[in-house]
């Protein structure tokens, strides 16, 4: 009886905490700014390798890191964002003086710029689920807005099954 | 003429043109407030976000806007007025969101929940300290940037 009572608040503990997976590899120093895509199959992190901070995908089923061509350039790289299916990935980084959202089309390979008007500095970014629109935090003369912005010219990413518009 | 095509025909081939993003003008003007706004989390129906009240008295709250009825709509139960929100993430409904907020030199990491209003701590084992979060659009697990023995870390916790 006592053990059931010393085992009880553990199992409750673990209940509500849920069952943790730790996503670090040999090499691999912080980690930082996750993001899972919408069905919680990939995660997103930005990660210290070799003194420059990539962003890396990992899926949580395997813990295999998924290849990212075209974006091995122009770090530090802050903030990444995952659509539904991981499809596309949209993330900052730095190139030169300028820091520049990029959005990765993973099933063509296609890496596009998304140049922000004004005199915008990105800082934070989330992607809907679907793709079709981008959520910004940004400096502007001083201050941090948050905007919403419409990205019209992509194909929207949905969860298997879903009915269409 | 072949000068002009010779880069345009390069920029087509690197795959590398740009995307216009689109303002969201009807939205963006209602999002605005005087301080600091930050931690955007877009859902498929809303954002949550940090940003001054809307009273005037300079504390953070988490805010959630619905993009569907085009306003803000309250979260009850989930802001308190001596805590300091951190990092929000929404689920795809903005039924449920993770939260990491600093009340009393503490850093706790919580779920809300919409449709019951509440909000529970979540335990972190070996403890840590949060820092970020992102949870999926489907509300079953939940990123956490951690911090322990002065490294950071990530994990995900699997949500029932």
């Amino acid at each position: 009886m006592l053990r059931l009572r010393c085992l009880l608040p553990c199992l409750l503990a673990l209940l509500i905490s849920g069952c943790a997976q730790r996503f670090e590899a040999p090499g691999i120093g912080d980690q930082e700014d996750p993001a899972l895509s919408g069905n919680g199959r990939i995660l997103a992190s930005v990660a210290e390798r070799g003194g420059r901070r990539f962003v890396r995908l990992v899926e949580r089923s395997s813990g295999r890191e998924l290849p990212l061509r075209g974006l091995r350039r122009h770090t530090p790289h802050r903030s990444p964002s995952l659509s539904w299916t991981g499809r596309y990935l949209a993330v900052i980084r730095q190139r030169g003086q300028r820091r520049e959202v990029v959005v990765l089309d993973r099933l063509t390979g296609r890496l596009r710029p998304i140049p922000l008007p004004g005199d915008r500095v990105p800082e934070r970014l989330s992607l809907a689920p679907d793709g079709q629109r981008l959520a910004l935090q940004v400096l502007r003369q001083g201050q941090l807005d948050v905007e919403l912005f419409r990205l019209p010219a992509l194909e929207a990413d949905r969860p298997a099954g879903a009915p269409l518009p | 003429m072949r000068t002009a095509a010779l880069p345009l025909l390069l920029l087509l081939l690197s795959g590398c043109e740009a995307l216009r993003p689109q303002p969201e003008m009807g939205i963006n003007p209602r999002l605005a407030s005087r301080g600091d706004q930050r931690s955007p989390s877009l859902a498929r129906e809303g954002l949550a976000w940090i940003a001054p009240a809307p009273s005037g008295s300079g504390q953070l709250q988490v805010r959630w806007f619905d993009l569907r009825r085009g306003l803000a709509t309250p979260l009850p139960g989930l802001n308190r007025p001596d805590a300091q929100p951190i990092s929000v993430s929404s689920d795809a409904r903005g039924q449920r969101i993770a939260l990491v907020r600093s009340v009393d030199g503490r850093t706790e990491l919580l779920l809300y929940e919409r449709n019951l209003r509440s909000l529970r701590p979540l335990r972190l084992i070996p403890p840590g300290v949060p820092a970020r979060v992102s949870l999926s659009a489907d509300g079953r697990s939940l990123a956490v940037q951690v911090s322990r023995q002065g490294r950071w870390q990530v994990e995900v916790l699997q949500l029932p």
